[in-house]
């Protein structure tokens, strides 16, 4: 059961988690990108509820559509979530004008896209928003995999507002305490620092931030100017976030 | 083998990497701090230590060991304002810095540097202790990975890195067959007084820099065949071995300094330590040599003679071997040893085959 009070609402676009038009047969939608991901939420909610099953902070999971073909199909996009067995509380409908009030009325924490736009509309309107792109694809579904990037560079076209740091903090904190329910290994959940700029003070005041947070990293890494992808495509994160996390800022 | 760094990259792939660089350089550049820049990953000579490698940690792998991992990262947290002390690849790390230093007074705007990395799969908690630990010893270690527990070796790769020093063999050997230059290196069991004015590396030639075919010969079918094969194929060059592209990487920062007139006063001195003796098996091994390109400062014979003794007197800072036989040798008489798991060396101790258990599942 998940208490409204606790839960930390995620809401994934529909288009991230099936692909758009594609039939999978038997009028199922086929799997998108975002599919490893909302496995890995699931598995953090079952190890949640097996350390205690009263648990009230879980992932609230929601998909939320503005495609109108698939709003078409609510039924399918229904049907086609219960065929994975995947557990969506909520399912919202929504038109492209009413898209970030419709994020904010339903206390969604974070918003997570396949789509450029979208998400630099949402995160303007304050709502923490992460991208996901093909690589999403390819990261496993038995971990959730958070990236916190400690200097602000791996969107350089987001200004960080005050509104989606505070957002950024709080809602890590809450990863930050979810992490605290498991042990050091073993844990469904893995929360990663990654600083690309500064050197090891910056990583090292970044960890500390994070510590005020609430949060113990499992990972840290310090890249001071080495290439980022190389190390991504290693560290294969479900999704990253970029704002507020930095030791030096402010 | 390692390869020296590709300098053809697709298009796309480089003005990502510039973009990174770019605004790196630029965060580093506002500092206006003395610090000296990182170099440019690409054109540096990448070594990784590994935490258990750059600080004395024995009494906390001690606790992780007998206690488990909670209570490990727990002591390293409460200490973690007392700095760790230095591990067998600390005076290493100082002599790199201090060949850096050299470089930068004579090319200030090279990235042709040594670039030191930590790559520890130890806790990102842990990873506060070892950074104020570095920044105690005033370190330049800019970079670093912390993996949590995850393997250490797709980091490895994506670094570039050109020489991997660790004190876990499992990773090593894991290193070696992904083709880096790698060793597990060994406390020595005293003390011994290193130059703090020239980095001094010693190689054991067979399976270290060149292939372990003509070990192979040696452990199969005994000295007298392996001299006459030699002598035999003295003019074709061995095959290359996993540290021949360290000494290369070497090779070229040693020449930055020939280039400004700097040979007698170089801050990087190579030395050969082979059981080969110069006679009957040498002259191939220093053919091999030449026909790589590369040099080598001292080339030593030893005939079979033991290198412990030979090392006291050259005082390297590292002395990379395949055998473990040599690597003990060289440990008690003070050498700061790092051992090569590679080739047919590994199946033999003191020259005598070495009964394999079954494999566990």
């Amino acid at each position: 059961s998940k208490d409204s009070d606790h839960a930390v609402v995620v809401a994934v676009a529909s288009r991230a988690v099936f692909e758009p038009g594609a039939g999978g047969g038997d009028g199922v939608y086929a799997e998108g990108v975002a599919f490893p991901l909302l496995q890995a939420l699931q598995k953090v909610n079952e190890r949640l509820l097996e350390e205690n099953s009263a648990e009230s902070l879980l992932f609230d999971i929601v998909l939320i559509t503005t495609d109108s073909q698939q709003q078409q199909q609510s039924s399918q996009l229904i049907s086609s979530t219960k065929h994975y067995g995947l557990e969506v509380s909520r399912f919202c409908f929504s038109t492209e004008e009413d898209f970030s009030e419709s994020l904010l009325k339903n206390n969604v924490q974070l918003f997570l896209s396949t789509d450029r736009n979208e998400v630099s509309q949402t995160s303007q309107k304050g709502v923490l928003s992460a991208l996901l792109d093909e690589y999403t694809a390819s990261c496993p579904s038995e971990q959730l995999r958070v990236l916190l990037c400690g200097d602000a560079v791996i969107r350089p076209d987001t200004n960080p507002t005050p509104a989606s740091r505070q957002a950024a903090q709080s809602f890590s904190a809450r990863l930050g305490k979810m992490r605290q329910r498991f042990g050091m290994s073993d844990s469904p959940l893995s929360i990663t620092l990654m600083t690309s700029c500064g050197g090891r003070d910056s990583c090292g005041g970044a960890l500390q931030t994070l510590r005020s947070l609430g949060i113990s990293a499992d990972e840290a890494y310090c890249l001071a100017g080495a290439p980022q992808g190389p190390i991504l495509s290693v560290l294969r994160p479900h999704f990253l976030l970029s704002d507020g996390f930095s030791g030096l800022e402010d | 083998m390692s390869e020296m760094k590709p300098s053809d990259v697709a298009a796309a792939e480089d003005s990502s990497e510039e973009q990174d660089w770019n605004a790196a350089k630029t965060f580093f550049d506002s500092l206006k701090s003395n610090k000296p820049r990182p170099p440019k990953p690409r054109f540096a000579v990448s070594i990784a230590v590994s935490s258990r490698t750059l600080f004395n940690m024995v009494a906390e792998r001690k606790i992780y060991e007998e206690e488990g991992v909670e209570k490990y990262v727990a002591f390293q947290v409460e200490h973690e304002n007392e700095p760790l002390k230095p591990g067998p690849a600390f005076p290493f790390v100082k002599a790199l810095m201090n060949v850096n230093s050299r470089l930068r007074e004579l090319y200030p705007d090279s990235e042709e540097l040594f670039d030191i990395v930590l790559m520890t799969n130890n806790h990102a908690q842990v990873g506060v202790r070892l950074i104020n630990s570095i920044n105690h010893y005033d370190l330049t270690i800019e970079r670093f990975c912390m993996t949590g527990g995850k393997s250490p070796i797709g980091y490895l790769e994506a670094y570039m890195t050109n020489l991997y020093l660790s004190k876990d063999s499992d990773k090593v050997t894991e290193a070696i067959e992904a083709g880096i230059a790698a060793a597990t290196v060994f406390m020595p069991e005293k003390e011994s007084e290193l130059s703090d004015t020239q980095l001094r590396v010693a190689f054991d030639g067979d399976a270290v820099l060149f292939s372990d075919e003509s070990e192979i010969i040696v452990k199969q079918h005994g000295l007298d065949t392996f001299f006459e094969h030699e002598k035999h194929f003295e003019n074709q060059p061995l095959a290359q071995g996993p540290l021949k592209c360290f000494l290369e990487a070497l090779g070229k920062l040693q020449r930055k300094f020939y280039s400004k007139n700097e040979r007698l006063n170089c801050p990087i001195r190579t030395f050969l330590v082979t059981a080969r003796s110069a006679a009957s098996s040498g002259a191939r091994v220093l053919k091999t040599l030449r026909s790589w390109g590369l040099e080598i400062d001292e080339a030593l014979f030893l005939a079979g003679a033991p290198k412990g003794p030979l090392l006291q007197k050259i005082q390297p800072h590292i002395f990379f071997d395949d055998q473990m036989f040599h690597i003990e040798g060289a440990k008690d008489l003070g050498t700061i040893a790092a051992h090569v798991p590679y080739g047919i060396g590994q199946k033999y101790h003191k020259g005598k085959l070495i009964e394999q258990p079954a494999k566990k599942e």
